[in-house]
């Protein structure tokens, strides 16, 4: 690591122009951020603590929406019943992300803001090529190893799976990302590469997440997240998908929300599979076909093809399980 | 900080030889006491950063030490130019070195990862630091990234491996059945959790290490050649290493750059690799592919094997992983032709992990012999137990045990592999499809020779001392038991240190060779020192025994007249009446093993006097069958395995707690040799991308089934002094096959290439 | 980290002299750890885990990958298990900090989930041991040790390569039986 001057901020406005300096990079749990600063990946010369900032931990729930401040730790969203209730796949997705330890350790609004895992991003003395560290150098993965890479949402600048669950759950059942005093949908929060891929959120110099906002609704009281992986934990998702269904009384889906984590560049809302199963009975030909399109537009890989299939069939089996609990 | 004053429940079948006693330095490591190499604190220490080539070939032209030199804290930048080059070593094997010159800092390089600088600085954040700014200006040059590149070829052939028996091709032809498949292992690493490491220190021309070492002997030699000083002038301290399994058994060239970094600083040096040179500073298991052809009458009688193997090696040194140690010797099998050729490309040196040789061999001859049972439609145990061969069809020696078909029955018997119904895909949980596959394992008994002191006390208490090392391995607790064998005394009154280069002789702890051996030589020293107190309380004119008896026997800390001439005398009022502090006995098993007192430094300091399983009257090996339950998702083609059921025949086990743990140990290796690791090759850099304990994936808690290991062996006399053979490799022998053979049973898709993963089953 | 770092600058620059002068390389603070303060000198980019091990000496925290991904370095802050390679130094400032050797009653006597995993033969090279123990202590306590599948989940963040993974599951459940559990919330 470069040396660099620790910061510990008590006030959101002493934070803010703190966290604007050019230089300056914000440490809440600082599972990437140490992480990466180890792999030489970013070079703070100052590093502000907000884990201090009073007020920001908070989880509260009313009819209207579930409120989780974005210094709530991992671990603590995880085990809270108002979650649980609320939207059982951000629950879920937690529960299957990092660690315990991790858990205990990462925010949620730092969990949001983490960089993807490609190996050459992460490893810039052997890869100097990078244009999502730095700008206009090219894309090392381009025509490597790239079974982790996405297949969804790439371009020709940069090809980095996000590497989050939290945030697949957040943008599956429409969450609201507070920034101090303006709001965004989660959706709009992660930025597609495009040619602009060192841009991965929409977020500016000195702004600071500040707390995640989940609608109620019954697609998010009944939703599931599903994680496959090869190693059965602690492992990043090679496919993961939030899945949030409501029926309407005659049977038919009148309300699904999905998202697909591990195979794009961003969390993945699946809008066109959504579409095709509103106001459909959710029969299983109907199921297995719309779930076919989850990968459409999708741009393989020779060694990350096989996601072309699996992430249907995950998306399909977590709209089962939905529907498997409701008969239960 | 040694676990000397520890004192162990006693275990339920008592404290000596064949006991279960928990381990004697288990109370440091649960304390967090026990003091590994990195965690010893030397006075004036400071801290060294290894900087690492991003190329695989070329030459290092020249490296801009200017801004890492003006950091603070920095108080030394080596690099290829300014490194004076040590003598070279003679190798582990005990070969004279090819050149005069080593030097640890090279400007030719050879492969990603080689090690080209190295930062010196007052704390580890500032080396840290400037080990960034370093500036390398390469010259590179073209590279093979690794034997499957078209341009690596078929590589050299390797003629000692070669094995000729009958006519193979012949009696294939005409075989009723036959199978061919092509097997592959990719890199593997040991990773232990320990990364490698040292400190060096200097005082005068005496060297002082703390490194992790499964072989004090060898690495203190090979720093004293390299250094040019004596044997004596090393010492090398390791009381406790965490893991090694293979790794840490050689002087590495990171251990040489650290320790002339403190020779010319004349400070001591402390240099830790970072995880992600782990897998660049020295070898893992090479890549290897198999080609094994198959062939049977219609009874199931095995017939012909034609095995062809490849393995990768580096450009600038020669490892052999010998692919056919399980090939030749686990079936009946009249005619066998083996060959195997070596490629060398650009990477580290590949070198020992757990089992080389018989891992990869039966991974392979194990998943054929399954794919052969299919194509009989036989059963694949009872097509094992066919060809179970009555001595070694490779030397022709009887066994000197093989109690296979006892570990068949009682893993068969256990695992309820009567109820399989061996139809691919036919045994369901629901969505999911299980599968049941079994497969057999060996590993050969290494023989070398071992050292140990044993002392009595003047307070009845007894010291073990021996410069082997305990990594895990439970060296410690049962050196222990042998010496509480041999005096009848609680494992409480013994003392047991070890990890000193310093202290009486041992060799390399590898091969799983160490507990058959060190429990021989420490049974010797400790039948010697008994005889000499014994001797002792007989004639001398101060001890109360003294003509009252004609023979004695020591037990329970006390020497007993067989008549009850006398009673009972503690060895304390013993020692205390003939007015000695201690009686002691340093013995050697150099004559056991066919040595002289003139072979003694050349046994202990390298690996030429070893002995093959077949050396002597028989051959001698361990054997172990592995039966597994996994379940597959057959939409997802996720793998998790259920439960795994072990028998094995080690011959005596010396603590069967600790051993049923070293067996465990190489199930739960196997189980991530089979599914999850391998190391993968940007081919366009010759560099290992998933460098890193995140991507290069070791199983976890949950990964982990419940897992029953069941010890069928019995007593070998002829394996060693005590009756033990090895233990310590065993368990990882064939659990991929049975793996990937159950992977089968429970999809119908054979997967040949480790390790068997989500994109292979989807 | 190699030499053609510099080629690949990031998008934030190599600090150079600030406005507000240059970070003081050595500075005091306090830790209080198993129950004492400890006033260790570090740089502001310090860790927590190199504060323990190379600045207090001790070492019974492990350093296994220096990455957060082995759980070597497992500590409890504020009762939480974390990882110390991941964690400042000056984070640290102002929590509990309980490492393995302050585990053990002060007259020596091994907590549960020590003295179980010596029953268990729950280690074998022992280097992975004291994070094991001190995650297993928190998830005993997190209330995370109802079922071995619960355990081996919630103790994944704790790599073994020994392999001691059955025992120290088997060690988890005999000492969870003999320690309360917070109810999880």
């Amino acid at each position: 690591m470069r040396d660099f001057a620790y910061h510990r901020a008590t006030t959101l406005e002493q934070a803010g122009p703190l966290a604007a300096r050019a230089e300056s990079a914000i440490l809440a749990g600082g599972t990437t951020l140490l992480d990466l600063a180890k792999c030489d990946v970013v070079r703070p010369a100052e590093v502000v603590d907000i884990t201090h900032l009073p007020g920001l931990a908070d989880i509260r729930a009313d009819a209207e929406s579930l409120h989780l401040g974005a210094l709530v730790r991992m671990a603590a969203a995880m085990r809270h019943v108002a979650v649980r209730a609320a939207c059982p796949a951000v629950a879920q997705a937690l529960a299957l992300s990092a660690s315990a330890q991790i858990r205990n350790m990462a925010t949620l609004g730092g969990n949001l803001l983490q960089r993807t895992r490609c190996a050459y991003y992460r490893d810039p003395a052997s890869f100097p090529a990078c244009n999502r560290r730095t700008p206009g150098s090219g894309c090392a993965a381009a025509g490597g190893v790239t079974h982790h890479h996405a297949l969804l949402g790439t371009s020709e600048a940069c090809i980095a799976t996000y590497p989050g669950d939290l945030a697949v759950a957040l943008v599956a059942v429409g969450a609201v990302i507070e920034i101090g005093t303006r709001w965004m949908p989660a959706e709009d929060f992660f930025l597609l590469p495009g040619e602009t891929p060192h841009r991965e959120f929409a977020l500016e110099p000195g702004e600071i997440v500040t707390a995640l906002c989940i609608p109620a609704s019954a697609a998010s009281r009944r939703s599931a997240y599903l994680k496959l992986r090869d190693r059965a934990s602690y492992e990043f998702a090679s496919v993961s998908v939030a899945a949030g269904l409501e029926l309407a009384a005659d049977g038919t889906i009148a309300d699904v929300r999905l998202a697909l984590g591990g195979v794009a560049t961003i969390p993945w809302r699946l809008h066109a599979v959504e579409a095709a199963l509103t106001g459909r009975h959710p029969t299983p030909a109907t199921l297995r076909e719309a779930s076919l399109l989850a990968m459409q537009g999708a741009t393989p890989r020779p060694d990350n093809r096989h996601k072309l299939d699996l992430a249907p069939r995950l998306v399909h089996r977590a709209l089962e399980q939905l529907l498997q609990g409701d008969a239960a | 900080m040694s676990p000397l004053d520890i004192s162990p429940q006693r275990g339920d079948a008592g404290d000596g030889i064949g006991g279960r006693p928990p381990r004697i330095d288990g109370l440091a490591k649960i304390r967090g006491e026990a003091a590994y190499a990195m965690d010893q604190p030397v006075e004036g220490l400071a801290h060294a950063v290894l900087v690492t080539a991003t190329i695989a070939a070329g030459w290092v032209r020249g490296i801009d030490r200017t801004a890492a030199e003006a950091a603070p804290g920095v108080l030394l930048v080596l690099t290829p130019g300014n490194t004076p080059p040590l003598h070279a070593a003679s190798t582990w094997t005990g070969e004279a070195p090819p050149t005069s010159e080593y030097r640890p800092l090279e400007p030719e390089i050879r492969h990603v990862g080689q090690q080209i600088a190295l930062v010196v600085a007052e704390s580890l954040e500032q080396a840290t630091e400037a080990a960034t700014l370093l500036r390398v200006d390469y010259e590179a040059a073209p590279f093979l990234a690794d034997f499957t590149v078209p341009d690596a070829g078929e590589g050299q052939d390797l003629p000692p491996l070669t094995i000729e028996r009958g006519d193979a091709d012949t009696a294939l032809a005409s075989a009723d059945i036959r199978i061919s498949a092509e097997y592959g292992t990719p890199r593997e690493y040991n990773v232990p959790i320990e990364p490698h490491g040292l400190t060096a220190r200097w005082d005068g021309d005496a060297l002082t290490l703390w490194e992790p070492s499964q072989w004090l002997d060898g690495m203190a030699r090979n720093y004293a050649e390299w250094f040019g000083i004596g044997f004596e002038q090393v010492r090398l301290i390791s009381p406790y290493i965490g893991g090694g399994f293979g790794s840490k058994a050689l002087a590495l060239p990171h251990g040489a750059i650290a320790a002339q970094a403190a020779r010319m600083l004349g400070r001591p040096v402390k240099l830790v690799l970072t995880r992600p040179q782990t897998f660049t500073a020295f070898g893992g298991r090479a890549a290897t592919r198999q080609l094994l052809e198959l062939g049977a009458d219609a009874d199931g009688h095995l017939l012909a094997i034609r095995h062809r193997g490849w393995q990768e090696t580096s450009r600038n040194g020669l490892w052999v992983e010998p692919l056919n140690a399980a090939t030749a010797l686990m079936y009946e099998v009249p005619h066998l032709s083996s060959r195997q050729r070596v490629v060398p490309v650009n990477t580290v040196t590949p070198s020992a992990k757990r089992a080389p040789g018989e891992n990869p061999s039966a991974f392979a001859l194990e998943c054929a012999m399954d794919e052969l049972a299919y194509a009989l439609g036989q059963d694949p145990l009872a097509l094992r137990l066919r060809n179970e061969p009555g001595r070694d069809p490779h030397s022709g020696k009887l066994w000197s045990s093989r109690r296979m078909r006892e570990a068949y029955a009682a893993g068969a018997d256990s695992f309820g592999w009567a109820r399989r119904n061996p139809t691919p895909g036919a045994m369901r949980d629901g969505p999911l499809r299980l599968g049941w596959g079994m497969a057999a394992g060996t590993y050969p008994v290494r023989r070398s020779a071992g050292e140990a002191m044993v002392r009595i006390l003047a307070d009845g208490g007894v010291e073990v001392a021996s410069s082997t090392s305990d990594m895990g391995t439970g060296a410690y607790t049962i050196l222990a038991q042998t010496a509480a064998s041999v005096f009848g005394l609680p494992l409480a009154r013994v003392r047991v240190t070890l990890g000193d280069s310093t202290l009486p002789r041992a060799p390399v702890s590898g091969g799983s060779q160490m507990a058959g051996l060190m429990t021989g030589a420490v049974d010797k020293a400790a039948r010697a020192a008994r005889e000499e107190l014994i001797g002792l309380a007989l004639n001398d004119p101060r001890s109360p025994l003294r003509g009252v008896a004609n023979t004695l026997a020591v037990a329970e800390g006390r020497l007993i007249a067989p008549r009850g001439e006398a009673p009972p005398l503690p060895i304390a009022e013993l020692l205390t009446a003939i007015g000695r502090d201690r009686v002691e006995a340093l013995r050697d098993t150099l004559a056991e093993n066919g040595l002289k007192p003139e072979d003694r430094y050349r046994a202990f300091t390298t690996v030429s006097t070893m002995r093959a399983p077949t050396d002597g009257e028989y051959s001698m090996h361990s054997w172990c069958a592995h039966f597994v339950e996994l379940a597959v998702d057959e939409a997802l083609g996720s793998v998790r395995l259920r439960r795994i059921v072990t028998a094995f025949d080690a011959g005596l086990l010396y603590n069967p707690r600790l051993a049923e743990s070293q067996i465990k140990g190489g199930i739960v290796m196997g189980i991530g040799q089979a599914l999850l690791e391998g190391g993968i090759v940007d081919r366009r850099h010759a560099r290992v991308l998933n460098n890193n304990l995140a991507d290069y994936l070791l199983p976890t808690h949950a990964d982990i089934p419940p897992i029953e290991v069941i010890s069928v062996g019995e007593p070998d006399p002829h394996a060693s002094a005590l009756g033990g053979k090895g233990v310590g490799e065993l368990g990882i022998v064939g659990l991929a096959a049975a793996i990937a053979n159950a992977v089968f049973h429970a999809t119908g898709k054979r997967v040949r290439d480790l390790p068997i993963t989500l994109a292979d089953l989807c | 980290m190699p030499p053609t770092a510099h080629a690949a600058a990031p998008a934030a620059a190599p600090p150079a002299a600030l406005p507000q002068g240059s970070p003081v390389p050595n500075r005091p603070i306090t830790l209080f750890i198993n129950g004492h303060d400890h006033v260790v000198m570090v740089e502001d980019r310090t860790t927590l885990l190199d504060a323990l091990r190379e600045r207090l000496h001790l070492t019974g925290t492990k350093k296994g990958c220096d990455q957060g991904q082995c759980g070597a370095c497992t500590v409890h802050l504020d009762g939480q298990r974390v990882l110390a390679c991941l964690t400042l130094a000056r984070q640290a400032e102002g929590s509990a900090i309980a490492t393995i050797e302050g585990l053990a009653g002060a007259d020596g006597t091994l907590h549960a989930v020590q003295a179980a995993f010596l029953a268990e033969d729950a280690f074998q090279c022992g280097f992975c041991t004291p994070g094991q123990i001190m995650s297993a202590v928190a998830c005993i306590r997190e209330g995370h040790a109802g079922s071995e599948a619960e355990i081996r989940e919630y103790m994944s963040g704790n790599l073994c390569r020994c392999g001691a993974y059955p025992h120290i599951v088997a060690a988890v459940q005999r000492a969870a039986a003999a320690l309360p559990s917070e109810a999880s919330s």
